[in-house]
């Protein structure tokens, strides 16, 4: 009696599951079987008569490619910077805001507004209205306060530091109301107790607030580090990945290779590299959300 | 009176406080309101040096972008097509099998769960590569079936496992209630669980439609002529006029009015839909 209707309940739960996991095999794990057949081939849509299997090739070719490893270089700074630039920020607007009695709603608005706003858009409005050179508002700023004019997105260090402040500018408010509500959502008694014994703000809040928000800051910290190692619109509409190979992160040299060059066997090779980085880092990530702090 | 040194350093605080609080408010601000404020600009004004503050403000580059040479209106269409299909056949798929992972016994079931939250990390570029070669193939590259098909490689793990988090939170007991009714499980789904998760519901249709409006990469690659979303739209117009920033700016802001609405109308929403994994913390994936 009890095993049928438990039968029953796992045949329904199948007819429940089904379309939605078919329909996932179909449209992502076919296409990355695809990805992977491909990274082993010669497919040059500008020199199709050397098309067929290539073997190891472009694996090989890419282990000794030095705009291989200067975008994986980039990736790397691009990630770290710009998640830590979100936390530390978002954490402490989050802190501040918290004390303020009044306006909270005022912060919560202006939050929302970046995070809706396509990337693609971030990253024109940057391009032009921020960064250009003379007409754009920051270099206008930049200039007037007697640091000489800088070419933010044609010199290559300026520009990869524009790409960083876009996505640091597009992004911390996502950090920034996670952390507020968890931060609201914390029981005030355990402050009271802290006070009491006389723990200063600094005490509270690395031995109180910290612990308590930790699952939020790390959840925080993964979900913006997987978008950080594929963010790719707003790079593409401000910089384009230059100037030269400047801000070139393995995502966008996977996308020129493939869809500039033409060269979609060796791009292939590069997606399936950014691909084992993502999946290395997120579960480096998610071992860290589990491991316990002692 | 002997308390006077203690609130004068309070008070130092809480101006130093809103002081920096209202600087990064300002910072945040000031993009958007620059780009309203250009919107409003005559071509010339734009280019003045140093930027006017005060200006005679116009509604022409508005004019321009709606009924112009370059009007962003079909782009606009498109964009409501591809989101709006995206968003019915995500939901369609995603909440039936969502109360499933959360409510119901089934053999496999983490693994599936798993392999859900996996699909949601592969990078885009990973799918644009070999979707290329496949859409060319098949003859789908700018089509909407073509788009649709792409965009639910990232709409939909991700709503599987927002609505998962909003199926947990329902409690059982009504459930259990319509089975004594002799309702079989479908009747329970859909009379008894659904409307419980109206919200949920509500918030993963937003999250679907925003990131299907603002997708940028497969748009760009896979779309064309026929099928050219907002996003591409914006794209192309920096590409071709360098220098039309008013133009620009009024485009980019009506493209993305719906997605500036949604984000004050529905604000409480979205930052439910963003916490709702992080507050809930420890949980189980």
């Amino acid at each position: 009696m009890r095993s049928a209707a438990f039968r029953g309940e796992g045949n329904f739960a199948a007819l429940l599951v089904a379309p939605s996991l078919i329909v996932l095999v179909v449209t992502t794990t076919f296409p990355l079987i695809y990805l992977f057949w491909s990274s082993f081939q010669n497919i040059n849509l500008a020199m199709p008569f050397l098309d067929g299997f290539a073997g190891l090739d472009n694996y090989r070719r890419m282990m000794a490619d030095g705009n291989f490893w200067h975008s994986i270089g980039l990736t790397a700074i691009y990630t770290i910077s710009t998640v830590v630039l979100q936390v530390v920020i978002g954490l402490g607007l989050a802190l501040l805001v918290m004390r303020i009695p009044a306006g909270q709603w005022l912060f919560r608005i202006v939050a929302i507004l970046p995070i809706v706003l396509a990337p693609v858009v971030v990253g024109l409005f940057f391009r032009t209205l921020m960064f250009a050179p003379e007409f754009g508002i920051l270099d206008f700023v930049v200039r007037w306060a007697g640091f000489g004019p800088v070419n933010w997105l044609g010199s290559p260090t300026p520009a990869l530091v524009s790409v960083i402040i876009i996505h640091t500018w597009q992004w911390t408010p996502f950090a920034f109301l996670v952390l507020l509500a968890s931060l609201a959502a914390l029981p005030p008694d355990v402050y009271e107790a802290a006070r009491i014994d006389r723990a200063n703000a600094l005490q509270r809040f690395w031995h109180i607030t910290l612990p308590l928000i930790r699952p939020a800051l790390v959840i925080v910290i993964i979900m913006r580090a997987m978008i950080a190692l594929s963010a790719f619109a707003a790079i593409f509409a401000a910089t384009g990945g230059g100037p030269g190979t400047a801000t070139e992160i393995l995502n966008l040299y996977a996308y020129r290779t493939s869809f500039v060059t033409l060269d979609f066997g060796y791009g292939s090779a590069l997606a399936v590299a950014l691909l084992v980085i993502t999946l290395i880092v997120s579960g480096m990530l998610f071992y860290m959300r589990t491991a316990r702090t002692t | 009176m002997a308390r006077n040194p203690h609130q004068a350093a309070r008070l130092r605080r809480g101006i130093v406080l809103y002081a920096v609080v209202g600087l990064l408010l300002f910072v945040w601000a000031f993009p958007i309101f620059w780009a309203v404020v250009v919107s409003l600009k005559s071509e010339t004004e734009v280019l003045a040096y140093p930027p006017n503050i005060i200006f005679e403000p116009t509604v022409r580059n508005y004019r321009d972008a709606l009924v112009g040479g370059f009007s962003i209106l079909p782009s606009f269409a498109t964009s409501f097509i591809i989101s709006g299909l995206t968003t019915v056949l995500t939901i369609m798929l995603a909440v039936p099998c969502a109360y499933a992972f959360a409510r119901l016994r089934l053999r496999g079931k983490k693994a599936l769960g798993f392999y859900t939250l996996v699909t949601q990390m592969v990078p885009p570029v990973g799918l644009v590569i070999p979707y290329f070669l496949i859409l060319n193939r098949v003859g789908w590259l700018d089509t909407y079936q073509g788009m649709v098909v792409v965009y639910l490689t990232f709409s939909l793990p991700f709503a599987i496992w927002l609505m998962v988090s909003y199926m947990e939170d329902i409690p059982c007991e009504m459930e259990e209630a319509a089975f004594l009714d002799k309702a079989n499980r479908f009747q329970a789904l859909w009379h008894v669980v659904l409307p419980q998760v109206r919200g949920g519901i509500a918030v993963t249709v937003i999250f679907v439609f925003l990131n299907a409006w603002n997708e940028f990469l497969f748009a760009v690659q896979l779309g064309g002529n026929d099928v050219r979303p907002v996003t591409v739209a914006m794209y192309n117009f920096v590409s071709v006029e360098q220098t039309l920033w008013a133009k620009l700016s009024a485009a980019a802001l009506i493209a993305m009015l719906p997605m500036i609405i949604i984000g004050f109308a529905a604000q409480r929403q979205i930052v439910k839909g963003l916490t709702v994994g992080a507050v809930k913390g420890g949980g189980r994936r």
